[in-house]
């Protein structure tokens, strides 16, 4: 730089006018240090706002959706969400004579064929028969040209006409007649028939059910809706929604309260045996040790068997109270390690050198620094509580019906998950956004409390 | 080294007669007969029964008498199948599950490593994001959710190339094996990567890797020698109770593929109240982890020397 | 003075942060000769590491930026490419060692395996030979029982025997330059002086050339021929070590000695241990004017202006100070000034 235009003023002393040690920043405590780390990060803040959401869905949602779970709507079994729910009224159900109906002519060589339109009180089906021969009914959700089965099987006649009951839902069925040869063998003659079934239901059915308020009122033909369920209900009609909120009251209470009880069973066990240290101590880590060996899932089922509760029956304490008492290792271990640690920082030498009595010192010194990874290890263990109890249930070990919790529903939901796959998804899904909400919680908790990485940007 | 493994093995064998011991005072805390009860038993299973572990005897016997014949390697019989022993059914179905574990820790084992590195190295660009995302999903998702989907898969795999690509079920040849092993150690893949990732970055940070670029070393023998050897650590540390999460998943991936493990004939147990069966599998169960974890802890002291000198 | 092996000119380093773009390095420059010691010396985070350290290419370039300067290796330019890989001269031209040895070692590798990789790798040895030849560099620096040594891992070894393998090491293809960063402040005062004297032995025997970084005045007494004194990633005074000690120009210089404490009886006995006020600045806003000026007790109004231009002092002696200018009044007590010594 040219040193342009000096002038002896130019070399004057300066007055100091900036003082020697300047404080750059307001200096923040650890709590409010890892709070404001925790607010920058945004996968944290999101999945807070996720366990706030689904606390609340939980608690205050069956406030606002007032459905009994375990009502059964039977008109409307394993529909899915959004599913049309219209009900046609019609007269009750009357018998069937077929010999009295007019024979249907054939529209091919079997020619089989609705003698009215299919209703959910019955489907009639009618063909053409040839003298002495047996024919299998069959029915299936699927086209039997694209997977090949012809599905369920109904009947054996040697008739030409049937009237299906068989638990008659709103959709689509494939009905498929299958001629026989005179062994009982299936030929390759067969045909097969798309019906669609409307929902109907008699006057009094409707009003029995609430839809209208009296006989009076009704009109044949008059279309109504059914009760609604936004989200389908399961293989029993039951609502989803409602299931999903008091399942999720049982899976979330197991979910959190067990990892907060054993974690703080985990933190006094550790914390005083880390203090005393010694052979005490040693004593103590090894009885948790042996704790630690024993297979986890297998002793859990062991207390249920104990606990004289079999399947079928709920068990929602014998689990809380199994994995209270198999858990606990882990933290005790943890927060052992954290005060042997601690002991022998220099804080604690100073603050014992300036006067201060153990109550202080590890009230003061010990158990904070020691929060933050006690609070990083809960969040982590809920997950893996909500898996337990989801596994459980899903053998037939957990909370069992009709108590629901997602892990159960799951469980029922597999067995239809081809037809019905809403009933699968929705527990499914919701376990996997609440496990990873508390993963990433973690994630973020762990991060912002860790004390290395405070004054980094 | 000797000494190490004397004082593991001697600790493994307490844990196994720990394990044993809580499992049969916790099956007689059952109030009542477990021979009672409305499951129809036939007179010549209680026969055997009684006669094998003296049921009239007081408690304290039979604890010896089960010691005793644990300490043979006799767990029993069948309290529902007659005259099946549990020894056998486990030596016919056990080998079944150690090789679907085996294979799911070997893919876990090698896939958490892989594509924990690939996201350490190649750190914010697209491969982290990508995988970092896929491994969320495998540690939020189920286990059964995700064998019944990928079971739905390979139905819709199966029907869409018209001819069986892959069994969906059952057991027999190596095919068989692929995609339950692969279900099974999903999430403990899933698991490993982050586990590698975070030792990974953390290793890169450190004085040595810092000393190593200084000599002048090459990138690809930093990562191999330095890196890799240093950052594998922690992940064989998990490896052994990893062992424990893949042995439990098992029962789930057994059922949804028809799969006949011992996991399989374990929960099957559980609903029929099968005792004997249930102890059984327990304390097998039990002793095989801890003698899975020693093996880990062999395998760490051969790559970790600080580990093999002091002690 | 022999032909300097290492020139660097005008270096300018800075990194690319979230917070904006700190400075580190601003327009540094220096010689260093065959078999001479120059001693880096400075307050922590003053840039001395970054300086040597770009010029290796241990600094990742993606945050950090050489954005100005050359540096010629023997004649070469090393800062031809704009990412400096630098492998070709890290271990082979220019060796490091560390701060803290305890930590600045593969935990999972023998000690002659990592000394035996450098000679691999450059000098294309085979194990078998690179591993003897370790043997025999650990018993140059003086470890005793130097074979079975080598097989041991670094967790069984102590501080100072540590720092000793790492100078094996380093030495290991016999480099043109070694850079010692603070190669003993993580140890005894006794092991110091042990670890100090082998680099002077090691100095003698291969005529290499040492670029020790330190913040530690005594260790410069004792081992320095030139010493650059850095100050908010400028260099402020350069000059031999007797320069630098008892003929100082710069301000900043002689606080540097005053806040040493020694235990020399006649002079010094009575007098306080002076230290300099204030912290050093934020690198990423320097300071108009003098970086140094905010803790200088003898600031002038043109040093919070323009920065000061750099006056010679005496054979190979600059300092950079306002204080040398004409119009400036009479050198404080304790500077030398130009005109003392002649241009």
């Amino acid at each position: 730089m040219s040193t342009s235009h000096l002038t002896p003023a130019d070399f004057q002393p300066l007055q100091s006018s900036v003082s020697g040690q300047q404080i750059s920043r307001p200096s923040l405590s650890y709590w409010a240090d890892a709070w404001r780390r925790l607010q920058d990060n945004p996968r944290a803040m999101a999945s807070m706002g996720l366990i706030a959401f689904l606390l609340a869905f939980v608690s205050v949602g069956p406030y606002l959706w007032q459905v009994d779970p375990s009502v059964q709507d039977l008109d409307q079994i394993g529909i899915g969400p959004g599913a049309d729910r219209s009900v046609t009224l019609a007269p009750p159900f009357q018998p069937w004579l077929p010999e009295q109906q007019s024979t249907i002519l054939a529209d091919n060589a079997m020619g089989l064929t609705l003698t009215m339109p299919a209703t959910t009180q019955a489907v009639r089906l009618m063909w053409a028969r040839a003298d002495g021969v047996r024919y299998r009914l069959y029915r299936n959700l699927f086209d039997p040209s694209d997977t090949g089965s012809f599905g369920l099987p109904l009947a054996e006649l040697d008739r030409s006409y049937f009237e299906d009951r068989l638990d008659l839902q709103a959709g689509t069925y494939f009905y498929s007649l299958v001629m026989l040869d005179a062994n009982g063998a299936e030929t390759a003659t067969a045909i097969t028939r798309t019906v669609n079934v409307t929902r109907v239901i008699s006057v009094a059915e409707a009003v029995e059910r609430g839809l209208i308020k009296t006989e009076a009122e009704a009109q044949l033909g008059q279309e109504l809706r059914l009760a609604w369920h936004p989200l389908g209900t399961d293989y029993l009609g039951r609502d989803m929604l409602a299931r999903l909120m008091y399942g999720g009251q049982v899976s979330l209470f197991i979910g959190i309260f067990a990892p907060l009880a054993f974690v703080l069973l985990g933190v006094i066990y550790g914390s005083v045996a880390g203090f005393l240290g010694g052979a005490t101590d040693q004593a103590m880590m090894r009885f948790a040790d042996f704790v630690v060996a024993l297979p986890f899932l297998l002793f859990m089922i062991l207390f249920k068997v104990i606990f004289g509760i079999g399947p079928g029956e709920s068990g929602i304490w014998p689990m809380l109270v199994a994995m209270i008492i198999l858990l606990w290792p882990a933290p005790a271990r943890l927060v052992r390690g954290q005060i042997l640690q601690i002991r022998e920082e220099g804080y604690v030498s100073a603050s014992r050198l300036l006067g201060g009595t153990t109550s202080y010192v590890v009230g003061r010194h010990m158990l904070p620094n020691t929060l933050g990874v006690i609070l990083v290890t809960m969040t982590f263990q809920v997950p893996s509580a909500i898996f337990t109890e989801a596994f459980l249930s899903f053998i037939g070990m957990g909370v069992a019906p009709p108590t629901p919790s997602w892990g159960a529903m799951c469980n029922e939901g597999i067995k239809s998950m081809l037809t019905r796959p809403h009933e699968l998804m929705f527990p499914a899904l919701l376990i996997s956004i609440t496990v990873l909400a508390f993963n990433l919680l973690g994630d973020g908790l762990r991060d912002a409390l860790d004390a290395r990485m405070r004054g980094t940007e | 080294m000797l000494k190490y493994f004397a004082k593991r093995i001697f600790l493994g064998l307490v844990t196994i007669w720990f394990i044993a011991s809580a499992t049969f005072f916790g099956m007689h805390a059952v109030p009542g007969d477990p021979l009672a009860g409305d499951k129809a038993m036939t007179a010549q299973i209680r026969a055997n029964l009684e006669a094998k572990y003296g049921l009239d005897q007081p408690l304290g016997t039979q604890y010896l008498i089960y010691l005793g014949n644990i300490a043979q390697g006799d767990f029993g019989i069948s309290f529902t199948q007659e005259n099946r022993r549990v020894n056998d059914i486990i030596r016919e179905h056990f080998p079944i599950s150690a090789t679907l574990g085996i294979l799911a820790i070997v893919f876990a084992g090698l896939g958490g490593v892989l594509w924990g590195a690939l996201t350490a190295l190649y750190r914010n660009r697209w491969p982290d994001v990508v995988i970092m995302f896929l491994v969320i999903l495998g540690i939020s998702v189920p286990s059964f959710v995700v064998a019944a989907i990928s079971q739905w898969s390979l139905v819709g795999l199966n029907l869409a190339t018209g001819t069986a690509v892959l069994p969906i079920g059952g057991w027999g040849t190596v095919w068989h094996m692929l995609v339950p092993a692969l279900v099974l150690g999903l999430s403990t893949m899933a698991y490993l990567t982050r586990l590698m990732r975070s030792s990974m970055l953390e290793v890169v940070s450190t004085d040595y890797i810092r000393t190593a670029k200084a000599k002048g070393l090459p990138a690809t023998q930093i990562f191999s020698r330095h890196q890799l050897r240093n950052a594998i650590l922690p992940v064989v540390t998990v490896l052994g109770p990893a062992i424990a999460g893949i042995t439990t998943g098992g029962f789930v991936v057994e059922i949804v593929f028809a799969i006949p493990g011992l996991g399989r004939y374990f929960v099957q147990a559980i609903q029929q109240l099968d005792y004997t069966v249930i102890m059984g599998t327990t304390v097998f169960y039990g002793a095989f982890l801890v003698f899975m974890v020693i093996l880990v802890d062999l395998v760490y002291g051969f790559i970790d020397p600080r580990v093999r000198v002091e002690k | 003075m022999s032909e300097p092996i290492l020139q660097v000119a005008n270096l300018h380093v800075d990194f690319q942060t979230y917070g904006g773009v700190v400075q580190a390095v601003r327009g540094v420059s220096f010689d260093v000769c065959a078999g001479q010691t120059l001693a880096i010396v400075g307050e922590s985070g003053c840039g001395k590491s970054v300086t040597v350290q770009s010029l290796m290419g241990l600094i990742p370039m993606p945050p950090g930026r050489i954005h100005q300067g050359s540096a010629h290796l023997r004649g070469h330019d090393i800062l031809a490419s704009k990412i400096i890989d630098g492998q070709d001269i890290r271990g082979s031209q220019i060796s490091m060692i560390f701060q803290d040895p305890m930590t600045s070692l593969n935990p999972t590798m023998n000690i002659g395996s990592q000394i035996a990789e450098t000679l691999e790798v450059h000098k294309g040895y085979s194990k078998s030979d690179a591993f003897a030849r370790a043997i025999e560099l650990l018993d140059m620096s003086k470890i005793p029982e130097a074979a079975k040594r080598a097989k041991q891992y670094p967790f069984e070894f102590s501080g100072g025997m540590l720092q000793r393998a790492m100078i094996a090491m380093a030495i290991a293809c016999e480099p043109a330059i070694l850079v010692a960063d603070e190669p003993t402040t993580a140890l005894d005062v006794t092991i110091q002086a042990q670890i100090l004297d082998l680099l002077g032995d090691l100095q003698q025997e291969t005529g290499m050339a040492i670029i020790l970084i330190t913040h530690d005045l005594g260790v410069v007494a004792r081992m320095a021929d030139e010493v650059m004194v850095i100050y908010a990633g400028e260099v402020v005074e350069r000059g031999g070590v007797d320069d630098i000690f008892y003929r100082s120009g710069h301000p900043y210089t002689q606080g540097l000695r005053l806040a040493m404490p020694t235990n020399n009886q006649d002079t010094e006995a009575n007098q306080t241990l002076v230290a300099i006020d204030g912290s050093p600045p934020d690198l990423f806003n320097p300071p108009r004017g003098c970086a140094y000026h905010p803790r200088c007790p003898y600031a002038m109004q043109v040093c919070a202006e323009q920065a000061p231009p750099t006056r010679t002092l005496g054979a190979d002696h600059q300092a950079q100070c306002w204080l040398h200018h004409e119009m400036a009044g009479a050198l404080p007590d304790g500077l030398v000034s130009a005109s003392k010594v002649g241009q």
